[in-house]
Order: C-alpha cells, then sequence, then structure tokens
C-alpha cells in the first residue's frame, strides 16, 4: 500500500428517504483503498456495496461522514464538481454496460474523450487503440445492438479505460454474462491492473469473480465486517 | 459537432414522434402565415382601394378645406405647388378637382351630396373612377351637362341612366347655384360611402356653377408607391406652409382604413399566440417523452463525466433541430399555399354589403408581408425553445444514481 490512499471513506452513513420509512443503507463505514489495488465488495443483497461503490464513484454523497478521491473531499461538491471528478479520474463499468444505443461502438468509446475536449482526430486514434487491445477494431462501426453481450462488454471496458482513469468501478461485472466470457472479462481486467496499474474496484456476489480480487471487503446489513 | 450529431442521431430514433412534432411546427406556421397572408392581403386591398377609389396617395387644400368644405378655401398658387411638386422623387402625376355639399334634387326627392368637379382625363391618371361606371358612360372632357352619381344614391331618388336632375349649392360668392344635369352613368364602387353620397361632374362645370373661375379645391397626388409618401411629404412640405395649406395622406382623409388593419392585426396576434401555445404543449410533451424514455441513459451519460449543463445543451438542441425543420416545412408549405390564394384569391361574393363598409374587396388576394413571418418565426423558436428548456433542465439535474436505476 502506498503511503496516500487512493480512497479513503471515513465514517460514512448513507440513509435514503423516501415516502416510506429511512432506510440506512450504509452505517459508520471506514476503509481505505490504495492506487493500484483490485478490490472486491462482496456481501449478499442490501448489504450496501452497490451503495459504497456509488459514493467512491462520487454518483452519489454521503448522508454524513467524508470521502476522498486522490485527495479530494467530495461529499461536500455540486453536482458540476462531481462530474468533472468522474470525467477525469474514475471509470464506470456498468452491470448491463449501458452503451449509448445511438452511437456506434468506436464512437462509445470515443465519448469520453469528448467531454474533456481531445480533438476529433486524437480521440479517433486513441480509441481506435484501446479497441484493438480488445480485439474489436473490426467492430468499431457497428451499433451495440449489433454486438453480443461479450462484444457490448469489451466496449464498455474500452469505454472506461481509454481516458486513463485513476480507478475503474464496476458493479456486477458479470451478473449477465455466461461464465466463459466472465472470466475473460476478469483477465482483460487483472491484465490492466497488473500491465498499467490502474485501480479496479467492483461489487459482486460470484465467488469465482470475488476470488480474483486482490483484496476482498465484505459486507453485511451496511456495515464492512471484514 | 459531436453534440450536433448526437443530437441528430437522438431525434431519429423514435421517426414516428420526430415526424409528428416537425409537422405540429410545419403545419401551425404554415397556417400562421395563411393568415397573416389573408389579412395582409385584405389590408393591403383596402388601401389600394381606397388609393385608387378617391383620395390618391396625398391631397393638398386650403388650411381648413377638409373639415368646412367651404367653397371660398381655394388652393393658393397652385401653379408653384404643382411645379414643386412635379420635382419631387416619386411623383407620377396629380389631378385637381373643385368640391362641395350640394342638394341632387328630381320633382318628387332630393338628398345631399357631395359633389365634386373633376377633370374626367386627368382623374383616369390618378384613380380607377372610370372603371366602377356600371351603367352608362364615364363623362366626356367638355360635357358641361353631364353627372356621375354612384348606385345606392340612383336606386334612393329612383333615377336612371339619362334622367334629370338638379344640382343646388353654395357659390363662392354667397348665392344660391344651380344648373340640371343629365345622369351620364352610375357607378358602383362597392364603396357604401362612394355610392351613396358621391356626385361627379366635370371640373369645368363646377367652377362655374361656384363661381370659382380656373382655381380649384383640391389637388391629389398619384405617387409610383405608398412606401415613398413620407419622403415626398417631407421633400415638398417646405412650399406647403400649415397656415396656409392642409397636406394629408391618403390615411389622414380615411383613417378607418388603417384603424381596421391594426384590429386585423391585434387579432392575428391574438390566434399567434394560441397557435403558439399548441406548439409550444406538443414540443413539451415529445421532449418530456424523450427524455423519460432516455432517463437511464442520460444517467450514464452524467455518470460518465457529461456535465449537467452539456445534457441541457443536447436536449434543446435536439428540440431546435426539430423546430427547424417544422419552421423550414412550415415556411414551405405557408407560402406557397399564400401564393396559390395570392393568385387564385379567395372570393365572398355574397359579403359584399358587409365589406362595402370597410373598402374591402369581395375576393381577397393573399400576400403576405416578410416582416409578420419573421416575427411568427422568431416567436415560435423562442417560445418553443423556453418551454423545452423546462424538459431540458429537468434531465441536467438528474441524479446519475436514480437515473440509471430508473426500470
Amino acid at each position: 500500500m502506498s503511503a496516500k490512499p487512493l480512497v479513503q471513506v471515513r465514517n460514512i452513513s448513507k440513509t435514503f428517504t423516501g415516502n416510506s420509512l429511512p432506510v440506512h443503507a450504509l452505517k459508520d463505514v471506514s476503509t481505505e483503498i490504495a492506487a493500484g489495488d483490485f478490490v472486491a465488495f462482496c456481501g449478499p443483497s442490501g448489504s450496501g456495496k452497490t451503495t459504497l461503490l456509488n459514493l467512491i464513484g462520487c454518483l452519489d454523497r454521503p448522508s454524513s461522514g467524508e470521502v476522498f478521491l486522490d485527495g479530494e473531499e467530495i461529499a461536500h461538491y455540486d453536482q458540476g464538481k462531481l462530474s468533472k471528478l468522474r470525467l477525469h479520474k474514475i471509470g464506470f463499468i456498468f452491470q448491463d454496460f449501458n452503451l449509448i444505443p445511438t452511437l456506434s461502438a468506436l464512437e462509445n468509446v470515443e465519448y469520453v474523450l469528448w467531454l474533456q475536449g481531445v480533438s476529433a482526430e486524437e480521440r479517433r486514434r486513441r480509441a481506435i487503440e484501446v479497441c484493438g487491445r480488445f480485439g474489436i477494431e473490426k467492430l468499431v462501426d457497428r451499433r451495440p445492438s449489433q454486438l453480443s453481450r461479450g462484444q457490448q462488454q469489451r466496449v464498455a471496458v474500452a469505454r472506461a479505460i481509454v481516458h486513463k482513469p485513476k480507478i475503474v468501478l464496476g458493479d456486477e461485472l458479470t451478473a449477465n454474462l455466461d461464465h466463459k466470457t466472465g472470466a475473460t472479462l476478469m483477465d482483460f481486467l487483472k491484465e490492466l491492473n497488473a500491465n498499467e496499474g490502474i485501480t479496479f474496484v467492483y461489487a459482486s456476489h460470484d465467488p469465482v469473480m470475488i476470488e480474483r480480487a486482490n483484496r476482498v471487503i465484505r459486507m453485511q446489513d451496511g456495515a464492512i465486517v471484514s | 459537432m459531436f453534440l450536433l450529431k448526437l443530437a441528430f442521431l437522438n431525434i431519429g430514433r423514435n421517426p414516428r414522434r420526430s415526424v409528428i412534432t416537425v409537422l405540429a411546427v410545419g403545419v401551425g406556421l404554415a397556417a400562421l402565415i395563411f393568415l397573416w397572408g389573408f389579412s395582409d392581403g385584405t389590408n393591403e386591398q383596402m388601401r389600394e382601394n381606397v388609393i385608387r377609389l378617391y383620395t390618391g396617395h396625398v391631397q393638398v387644400h386650403a388650411a381648413g378645406f377638409e373639415k368646412a368644405l367651404s367653397p371660398e378655401l381655394i388652393i393658393p398658387n397652385r401653379e408653384t405647388l404643382l411645379k414643386e411638386a412635379s420635382k419631387v422623387p416619386g411623383f407620377v402625376t396629380y389631378t385637381e378637382r373643385a368640391k362641395c355639399e350640394a342638394l341632387l334634387g328630381t320633382s318628387e326627392r332630393s338628398r345631399g351630396v357631395l359633389l365634386m368637379g373633376i377633370d374626367p382625363a386627368q382623374e383616369k391618371t390618378v384613380t380607377q373612377l372610370e372603371q366602377y361606371v356600371r351603367e352608362g358612360a364615364y363623362l366626356a372632357q367638355d360635357d358641361k351637362r353631364s353627372i356621375l352619381i354612384g348606385s345606392r344614391l340612383a336606386k334612393r331618388m329612383e333615377v336612371a341612366v339619362g334622367d334629370k336632375l338638379v344640382v343646388m349649392t353654395q357659390a363662392l360668392d354667397g348665392t344660391l347655384a344651380g344648373y340640371s344635369y343629365h345622369i351620364a352613368g352610375i357607378l358602383h364602387t362597392g364603396s357604401q360611402q362612394v355610392d351613396e353620397i358621391a356626385a361627379y361632374i366635370t371640373l369645368e362645370s363646377a367652377q362655374e356653377l361656384l363661381g370659382l373661375g380656373t382655381d380649384t379645391h383640391e389637388i391629389v397626388f398619384r405617387l409610383d408607391s405608398r412606401k415613398h409618401i413620407e419622403a415626398f411629404i417631407k421633400a415638398f412640405r417646405p412650399f406647403v406652409s400649415e397656415k396656409d395649406y392642409e397636406l394629408l395622406t391618403w390615411d389622414q382623409i380615411v383613417p378607418e382604413v388603417e384603424q381596421w388593419a391594426q384590429w386585423a392585426e391585434a387579432i392575428i396576434q391574438t390566434i399567434l399566440i394560441a397557435v403558439m401555445v399548441v406548439i409550444g404543449v406538443s414540443i413539451m410533451n415529445t421532449v418530456l417523452m424523450s427524455v423519460f424514455e432516455r432517463t437511464r441513459e442520460i444517467g450514464v451519460m452524467l455518470a460518465l463525466g457529461t456535465s449537467p449543463g452539456r445534457v441541457i445543451k443536447l436536449i434543446l438542441l435536439e428540440t431546435i433541430v426539430l423546430e427547424l425543420w417544422g419552421i423550414l416545412l412550415g415556411l414551405a408549405a405557408g407560402y406557397a399555399v399564400v401564393g396559390y390564394f395570392g393568385t387564385a384569391g379567395i372570393a365572398f361574393p355574397e359579403l359584399e354589403a358587409a365589406f362595402s363598409r370597410s373598402y374591402m374587396s369581395t375576393v381577397t388576394y393573399t400576400r403576405v408581408e416578410t416582416i409578420h413571418v419573421v416575427q411568427s418565426v422568431i416567436t415560435l423558436l423562442l417560445l418553443t425553445t423556453l418551454i423545452s428548456l423546462y424538459p431540458a433542465w429537468k434531465a441536467g439535474r438528474m441524479e446519475p444514481v436514480k437515473a440509471i436505476y430508473h426500470s
């Protein structure tokens, strides 16, 4: 572990209030994630792993406590600041991949670079290069609906890493994939972690996927148990 | 460019809804252009009808004549005025008239009329009076004992072409003057005012009747266009002192035409607002539906780092692209309809009685003023963009987590 952790979570709680009774999704959770780590959050449904992932990913703000990402305390950031932080420091791989359906595979990969203001030529070059690494360079002009689940997943991973983020977050990455495709995805991610030092944090309750992590954070009822 | 491309792709996602929205904007705008075309066409015809019927573009009288109609209020220094007027840009021609109130009588009936002495040949260069002669003939240049009267007047006095009428009026010297005339022709202008109270004799005959010598009461100028009236007045004014003359434009002589035009425009403006609201609601519905259907996708876009402002921009861009297509369609359809009815005309023969009170023609030829189209397009664009700000703002304010897990 390096001297300064990439992610620091200090005594955070998250309570969801709606029309029904308040739900305490996280209760006084504290943890740290080092740069270059490969971490799995595991636990049963409702244990709070997705909520914790969302807070680390600056997609949500805690009800109390502090979240530091790369030294920045984000609990009081507004949406604009959070979105800038996500754009430059975080990559996301969603459960259903959530590619933008109207854009081609290449444009989906280019999207984040476009948001960062990278020139059209440069972002095309970088997107093609990343797609090539995942063996999807011949599929770049296809729309997501014209790709298999496995191909979509590769596009989603390419989109998550193309802008060289500090950390990549994934929620139930392999939930919708067959075992073989899921395993291939994990191989990809491990390789990226090992070769490029990208920090990966993912939530899963698949024991096979959890086994591949360097570090496992077990959660139950909104708290870290080990 | 990428944002614009994304906007186009999103519009193409639900072609039926996009087409309906474009049609709503297009048909709404086309209807507005047609309404403006109808209103502008009607107003334009009314203005030209008045000008070509008797006012000309500009008239000069001795000061106070328009109200008093006193025979002694003759125009001083006519020759100088005419010479100076002919030098002003926009001047085309002129005619002179003698004018007075008179009593027209037969052995059984009498009516008060506005008697006008006209130069038959010169009058034709300024007004279209001759074209309105429905029975009989127009005045001959040297026929001092013929008279033209309106169709309504003829009906009320129960006279026809060839009948004899006695005209009595006060001469310049205050004495009672009277001559008898034969009806040369009966006019039917469609204007209640002219058909019921106007009677025309030759200028020479009127000068003789009123004892005017060679003097006249009215000079009527015809210019090359209504647009040049203001410039003509400005250039001519130094020669026409307010103390001695009154210089009147056609709409000062018959103000009700412009009042009517303003009223008609106010009605169209009201309809414009109603149409805009309908189009606006249609646009808002489309955008709201589109945002709702893409909640998850917008959530992902926000999660990836798209700023709320950029999401708002994207939604607005989609709306504006749809609006612009609708506007193009509306302009094409609107101008096509206005062009067609501008040539074919829209006839209302059964409304002649009503139209005759306001110088309207029974056939309206549509024509639209560019300013009204520009005004409609700008209002449409601004209003619908403003209305779509709400769904766009809603999209930009989405919380990524809630949006992504939205089912």
